[in-house]
């Protein structure tokens, strides 16, 4: 009885692995290039704004869109230029500041990437992407 | 009677006459890996096509995902056998590791498994120095003691020897061979601990020659906390003292201060 059980359940765990073997294959090369944020790293416009005068707001967009509107008081650094507008970053900030990065929108990849390497090439504490980015920014300044 | 068989047959010839026009484009590659050399500021990936229908193709639209990424096409409209490609063309700027980039690509075929094609490109950048930390700081009144900023030299550069310059006098920089081949140390340290101040440290290897190629890092002392975080600018037109190290000169390991 326990023998015809244990022979049932591995009979049905391997008939799970048929469909994901085959999606696995399917799909080997159309994964997600976006790197995934841990909700610990996101942050809601509301959230960073009631962190008020201690937050360094970082513009990941290409220079001309931040030229065109950005957060007052943003800071400009994009990977286009990362060796050029770092240094101003650098200056700024200070240990007890949070850095929350933004980029045009929700599917934006911008701003994972600048936020991720502050912590990893500069080692910067407490960096945060804005969940949902510009666009979420100009919906609740509304 | 012959009316109506007349009709059917029209109709049915008029069914596979539409069914034999079709446009095609067959692509030769939908992804392209590349691999930049670090000197390089674009990478570039042709991705062909060939109309293999019987009725011209046109691309109604040509978009890439990001806009560090431009793609072209050769002509609008693809006559049936005719070959092309598009172009996509990928500014590299400051990224660095495996950047993936995508064009996506509408045309007028009917079929809308085939109207929507996705290209993509695979870069992957290999720095020609990899520096960390970007940033080195002393809180106020922190022992003076040496930080340290490790350079990882692309290991097809052959780097000999790095030069550091530092934007203002209030910092020392100094080279050492690292702990692994192709590795530098910089060990950076304040003259003074008591006040703010704030230097961009600039960083030009010797390879490869005439690029002009560097990098910077900072070094602060950061104001007395709790602070408002009020931005110190470094001075440009401060003393610049240049520190330069041979990787055939020994490295002093005793005593090395590490961060």
């Amino acid at each position: 009885m326990k023998v015809s059980a244990v022979r049932q359940a591995l009979l049905l765990i391997a008939l799970a692995f048929v469909p994901a073997i085959g999606e696995a294959i399917y799909f080997r090369n159309k994964v997600s290039w976006q790197s995934p944020v841990p909700a610990s790293e996101l942050v809601t416009v509301d959230q960073a704004r009631s962190w008020g005068d201690n937050v360094i707001w970082v513009d990941a967009r290409p220079d001309n869109e931040f030229e065109g509107d950005h957060i007052p008081g943003a800071i400009l650094l994009n990977e286009d230029r990362w060796t050029d507008l770092l240094p101003q970053l650098l200056g700024q900030w200070s240990p007890e500041k949070k850095v929350v990065v933004y980029c045009s929108a929700q599917s934006c990849n911008a701003s994972r990437e600048v936020a991720k390497r502050l912590r990893d090439e500069a080692q910067l504490r407490n960096v945060f992407v804005l969940d949902g980015g510009w666009e979420e920014w100009l919906r609740n300044k509304r | 009677m012959n009316t109506n068989f007349s009709r059917l047959i029209g109709i049915l010839a008029l069914a596979a006459q539409a069914q034999s026009a079709r446009a095609e484009l067959k692509w030769e590659q939908t992804s392209v890996d590349l691999r930049p050399g670090f000197n390089d500021k674009q990478a570039v990936a042709h991705f062909n096509y060939e109309n293999v229908g019987n009725t011209p193709v046109h691309f109604k639209s040509v978009h890439a995902s990001c806009g560090c990424t431009t793609a072209q096409t050769q002509n609008e409209q693809v006559a049936p056998g005719q070959k092309g490609e598009i172009t996509a063309t990928f500014n590299i700027g400051g990224r660095t590791g495996t950047q993936v980039k995508t064009v996506t690509v509408q045309t007028d075929d009917p079929d809308p498994a085939r109207s929507t094609t996705v290209l993509t490109l695979k870069a992957v950048i290999t720095p020609l120095l990899e520096i960390q930390p970007a940033l080195v700081y002393w809180q106020n009144g922190e022992e003076r003691k040496p930080k340290v900023i490790t350079a990882k030299a692309n290991k097809d550069a052959a780097i000999k020897k790095l030069d550091v310059a530092s934007s203002t006098p209030d910092f020392t920089a100094k080279v050492d061979a690292g702990s692994a081949p192709n590795e530098f140390r910089i060990s950076v340290q304040p003259r003074d601990t008591s006040k703010p101040v704030y230097a961009t440290l600039t960083i030009k290897p010797d390879s490869p020659p005439n690029t002009g190629n560097t990098f910077a890092v900072a070094a602060r002392v950061m104001p007395p906390a709790p602070t408002s975080g009020t931005a110190v600018t470094p001075s440009s037109k401060a003393a610049v003292s240049t520190i330069r190290h041979d990787l055939a000169t020994p490295a002093p390991t005793a005593g090395s201060p590490r961060q």
